[in-house]
């Protein structure tokens, strides 16, 4: 039952009629909005050239950064592993060593910017030298000299004062603030991220070229075709907008496909040995070497970098065909 | 509407259309008629703003296309509808889609216009071929697509370089009386053709002035037909 069937029946009589409803206009599906077809055909090789350099654009660039990435990730974790620690060496023969290193401990302790310091033990400096000698290598029989962890408070010790201090006190004492491993790994590090971001940027413009090279030769193939969009009251914005959004779009769809199988390949690439790298990663991790870029390292390779390049294209694109429209008569 | 007082148009030292003066009014049924290379086509194009004269005043609906710039001058094109020999349909476009193309241009909601497209389907008689793509449809049909194209925009001024060039007789009458029934709704039609036979096949149907023109200059005057 309707609602108006519900009413009295002279409240009924006194509802104003129904008014007519309007004519709907015709809507034919496919002429306006997502729906309606490119203006200027964008079919045809150019239309793959685009998807596929920007796929091989973004692959590439997501493999320089990872590259990048760990590099950068393996200085930065060697570098603050060294720069909170220093190590005193002490030299010597073995007769008088004892008294020697309680001699330089002294010293130590009494050096403003050392918080802590700890003689290694002889199981230590055996599992150092095992490398090289082997686990069965008698310490105190070999004329290795004795190690000294010094933690450090705040920015350190006066170097210069504190050996000049030790040579003072003890022959054969030198105290080593790991500068001398520090300063090339830095430099290493830094000339690694150079050499990603130069690769990075000639990858970024060689999309941009190819993208141009693509939309000038589309734009050169229509002519007669954006002659007659202009004479039907075109201006070339809209040429230019509908041409750019479809190769943007192309991009994107490269650009993310090639994305994907870069990160594919930093996650499951064929090991040196056994396996994958995947399985390996925890391994790796202990010496600090993982091309694991991190959640965040993940999302920026994956989803940054196509976003990016799709940006460049659209740029380059839109700046082309600007430029192409505007030098035809 | 036009005014043409001593337009010339020449490239590469030759002049292909020299000192032509005369003057178009609004509502108008102008042929303009001449054997091949007399510079119909030059003038046409100058016209239709694809060239500017490179002497003489010009003017369009008040306007001095010279001074004007791109934008201007594509919203000036949206008062024009042209109507080419060669048809210049956009081959990956279904024959609605054509015809929408100026609407879409003047960034105008092609859904909104989905009656009016479908009025003009059906007066140029394509209704059965709406969804077909040019390289499908006959000469003379791809010619009613873009008579219907031309006024979609429901265009001041309707211009058309031998519309007839390339089509049957049969359908050439066809596309003159389409033509015609535009300039009895109040469109102003300049028909460019070499063809007297088509100019004479008018007679009785619509009051026209005929401009001659012959080796780029115009003949004194314009005779009625």
């Amino acid at each position: 039952m309707t609602q108006s069937e519900d009413r009295p029946e002279e409240e009924a009589e006194l509802a104003p009629p129904a008014a007519p409803e309007a004519p709907k206009p015709t809507v034919i599906p496919g002429l306006t909005g997502r729906r309606a077809p490119p203006v200027l055909p964008t079919t045809g090789w150019t239309a793959w050239l685009t998807a596929l350099s920007a796929g091989v654009m973004c692959l590439l660039a997501v493999l320089t950064l990872a590259a990048s990435m760990a590099a950068n990730r393996l200085a930065s974790e060697w570098r603050a592993d060294l720069a909170g620690v220093a190590t005193v060496r002490v030299s010597g023969p073995g007769d008088g060593m004892t008294e020697r290193i309680r001699s330089v401990l002294d010293v130590l302790r009494t050096t403003p910017g050392i918080a802590t310091v700890r003689v290694l033990s002889d199981q230590e400096q055996a599992d150092l030298i095992a490398p090289w000698l082997g686990q069965d290598a008698a310490i105190s029989d070999l004329p290795v000299p004795r190690l000294i962890d010094v933690s450090l408070d705040g920015a350190g010790p006066d170097v210069d004062a504190l050996q000049s201090r030790l040579d003072l006190t003890v022959s054969g004492a030198s105290y080593d603030d790991h500068a001398t491993w520090r300063a090339p790994l830095a430099a290493a590090a830094a000339a690694l991220e150079r050499l990603a971001l130069g690769a990075t940027v000639i990858i970024l413009l060689t999309a941009a070229g190819v993208v141009s090279f693509a939309a000038r030769a589309t734009l050169s193939a229509n002519k007669h075709v954006i002659e007659t969009i202009r004479l039907v009251g075109a201006e070339d914005r809209f040429i230019a907008k509908s041409f750019v959004r479809r190769l943007a779009r192309r991009a994107a769809i490269g650009g993310f496909a090639g994305a994907l199988i870069a990160c594919a390949l930093l996650a499951f690439l064929p090991g040196l040995d056994d396996g994958l790298v995947l399985p390996r990663i925890e391994a790796g991790e202990q010496l600090g070497v993982t091309l694991d870029p991190g959640l965040a390292g993940w999302a920026a390779l994956g989803i940054g970098v196509p976003a990016i390049i799709t940006m460049i294209v659209w740029l380059s694109a839109r700046f082309t065909v600007q430029m192409t429209l505007h030098r035809m008569p | 509407m036009i005014l043409l007082d001593k337009v010339s148009f020449g490239y590469d030292g030759r002049e292909t259309l020299s000192d032509v003066t005369a003057e178009i009014t609004p509502g108008t049924f102008h042929f303009l008629t001449g054997p091949s290379g007399a510079g119909k086509t030059t003038l046409m194009r100058l016209l239709y703003l694809e060239l500017l004269p490179t002497r003489g005043r010009f003017e369009l609906f008040g306007d001095d296309p010279a001074a004007l710039g791109p934008r201007r001058i594509a919203h000036l094109r949206r008062r024009i509808g042209v109507v080419f020999q060669e048809f210049r349909l956009l081959d990956h476009l279904s024959v609605l889609q054509n015809i929408a193309l100026p609407l879409r241009a003047a960034g105008k909601t092609v859904d909104e216009h989905g009656d009016d497209i479908m009025d003009l389907v059906r007066w140029v008689g394509l209704e059965h071929r709406a969804q077909a793509l040019p390289p499908q449809l006959s000469a003379g049909e791809k010619q009613r697509a873009a008579i219907a194209r031309a006024v979609i925009n429901s265009p001041d001024l309707i211009l058309a370089d031998e519309p007839t060039g390339n089509i049957d007789p049969e359908m050439g009458a066809r596309i003159l009386r389409l033509l015609i029934e535009l300039n009895r709704l109040g469109k102003t039609v300049v028909l460019a053709t070499h063809d007297l036979g088509i100019i004479r096949s008018t007679k009785g149907m619509v009051e026209a002035r005929i401009l001659r023109l012959a080796d780029g200059h115009l003949a004194q005057g314009a005779s009625v037909l």
